[in-house]
């Protein structure tokens, strides 16, 4: 045998590479000579071993969307702080807080149908996947409640109109969860439908305003594409296509229902 | 980490935390033992995460970064629920040290991925700071300086916890090997 018996620790540094070259050369030769040392070595290798090989477990499917909440709240609370506190950003200075604030009020909500378009046509170049592809609009309903979305969401069958279902993805708008779903016509055009929790007022000025059935309606026309929204309660509801202005609105109506 | 623009901050916590979800909840769910207490603290661990994360230095072990947090938010949530003390007192540490289980010379089986279950099982059965420095060592392979930071525990406490955790696991997991026929030889005192 060489040497004393290391204490415990001490194999467990050599097993976890931790001791310096010259002590782990020591220890080498310990092991070589000695049994009882060797065995301790190796059964806190076999451990480390058996934690290796560890099921790993999924998280629940609605944790994601559960998280994506919480950080939306607390962009919404963040975005409510006092404009004073802002003025104190040490780095900034008063001017560039200022000019933080500005910022912050012409973007944000104020870009929603901007930001609803570059979804759309994300999804046309295939820059935004769906999570699941179905043609079931209550299924899919289920769907994103399964996935956490604390809303009430409404899929539309549109099957009357021409238009079939794809699939739905629970995606993030604005600093918002949303409900997206897509559609497609017999003549391979696309809409998309999404929903989130919100207002008309959170639209920016312009746009066209209409009054149909009771519901107001507000829509814009961006590169092409025709956004027609509208709210059902507490929901927003945006239905985008690059179709004809008209026929864009005209599923609007069709399917929005007074709440 | 300066003071980001909202959209930037959240772009940058959404590609450099979020996807160390699945870490986070199993190093949960195997802390609280619970599905839904996992659910809970994962969230609550990425919601302060968010908070601070002007403190997080991008480049740096962003998964060591959320384990203390993890750690931490966990901790807390024991003590105002006045649970059994989280750590056992010391004198009961002290015997886990000491116990030693006699081996002998038969060959160890391989712990492959059908011992999972057993291993999961004999970590259930550590103590939490046991188990917790081997979750954070062995399991998540965090150096021990940053497991000793998540754990708030000095180096040499950590070193001295993880012996102790694998001492443990491995008694537990022999004596399965041994009740399941894996090993057959009666045990001899060394």
């Amino acid at each position: 045998m060489t040497g004393h018996h290391p204490l415990g620790e001490e194999i467990q540094d050599f097993a976890d590479g931790r001791l310096t070259p010259a002590r782990r050369e020591d220890l080498k030769a310990h092991f070589a000579t000695c049994p009882q040392c060797g065995r301790e070595l190796e059964r806190l290798r076999w451990v480390k071993e058996g934690t290796a090989h560890l099921p790993m477990h999924e998280p629940p499917p609605d944790l994601p969307a559960r998280v994506a909440q919480a950080l939306d709240s607390e962009d919404r609370r963040g975005s409510h702080a006092s404009p004073l506190r802002r003025y104190l950003l040490p780095a900034a200075g008063v001017l560039a807080a200022a000019a933080a604030i500005v910022l912050l009020v012409s973007r944000g909500p104020r870009d929603l149908p901007s930001a609803v378009g570059r979804d759309f046509a994300a999804f046309g170049r295939a820059a935004l996947s769906l999570d699941t592809a179905s043609d079931d609009g209550p299924a899919l309903e289920r769907y994103f409640a399964r996935r956490g979305l604390t809303f009430r969401t409404r899929v539309f069958d549109l099957g009357m109109m021409g238009y079939g279902l794809v699939g739905a993805r629970v995606h993030r708008l604005a600093g918002r969860s949303s409900a997206l779903f897509v559609y497609r016509s017999r003549d391979d055009r696309t809409l998309v439908c999404q929903m989130f929790e919100g207002t008309l007022d959170e639209l920016p000025r312009g746009g066209e305003t209409r009054v149909h059935d009771g519901i107001e309606f507000r829509v814009f026309s961006e590169d092409g594409v025709t956004l027609v929204f509208w709210t059902e309660g507490s929901v927003v509801c945006v239905l985008v296509s690059d179709g004809p202005r008209e026929d864009v609105v005209q599923l609007a109506y069709a399917k929005a229902v007074k709440v | 980490m300066t003071a980001l623009d909202p959209e930037r901050k959240r772009a940058l916590f959404e590609a450099t935390a979020l996807p160390l979800t699945t870490a986070l909840y199993n190093t949960a769910l195997r802390l609280t033992g619970a599905s839904a207490d996992a659910s809970d603290l994962v969230q609550e661990t990425f919601l302060r995460a968010y908070r601070t994360f002007e403190n997080f230095s991008l480049g740096t072990n962003c998964k060591a970064w959320l384990l203390t947090i993890l750690y931490s938010v966990h901790i807390n949530q024991r003590k105002r629920a006045q649970h059994a003390a989280i750590s056992l007192p010391p004198e009961e540490l002290e015997t886990l040290l000491d116990e030693d289980v006699a081996g002998d010379d038969q060959r160890l089986p391989a712990l492959d991925e059908r011992w999972g279950p057993e291993v999961d099982r004999a970590l259930r059965d550590l103590a939490e700071p046991l188990r917790a420095a081997i979750l954070l060592v062995d399991i998540e392979q965090l150096p021990y300086e940053e497991a000793a930071v998540a754990l708030g525990w000095p180096v040499g406490t950590l070193r001295s916890r993880l012996f102790r955790a694998r001492k443990r696991l491995f008694a537990s997991l022999e004596g399965y090997a041994r009740a399941t026929g894996y090993l057959r030889k009666p045990v001899r005192p060394e």
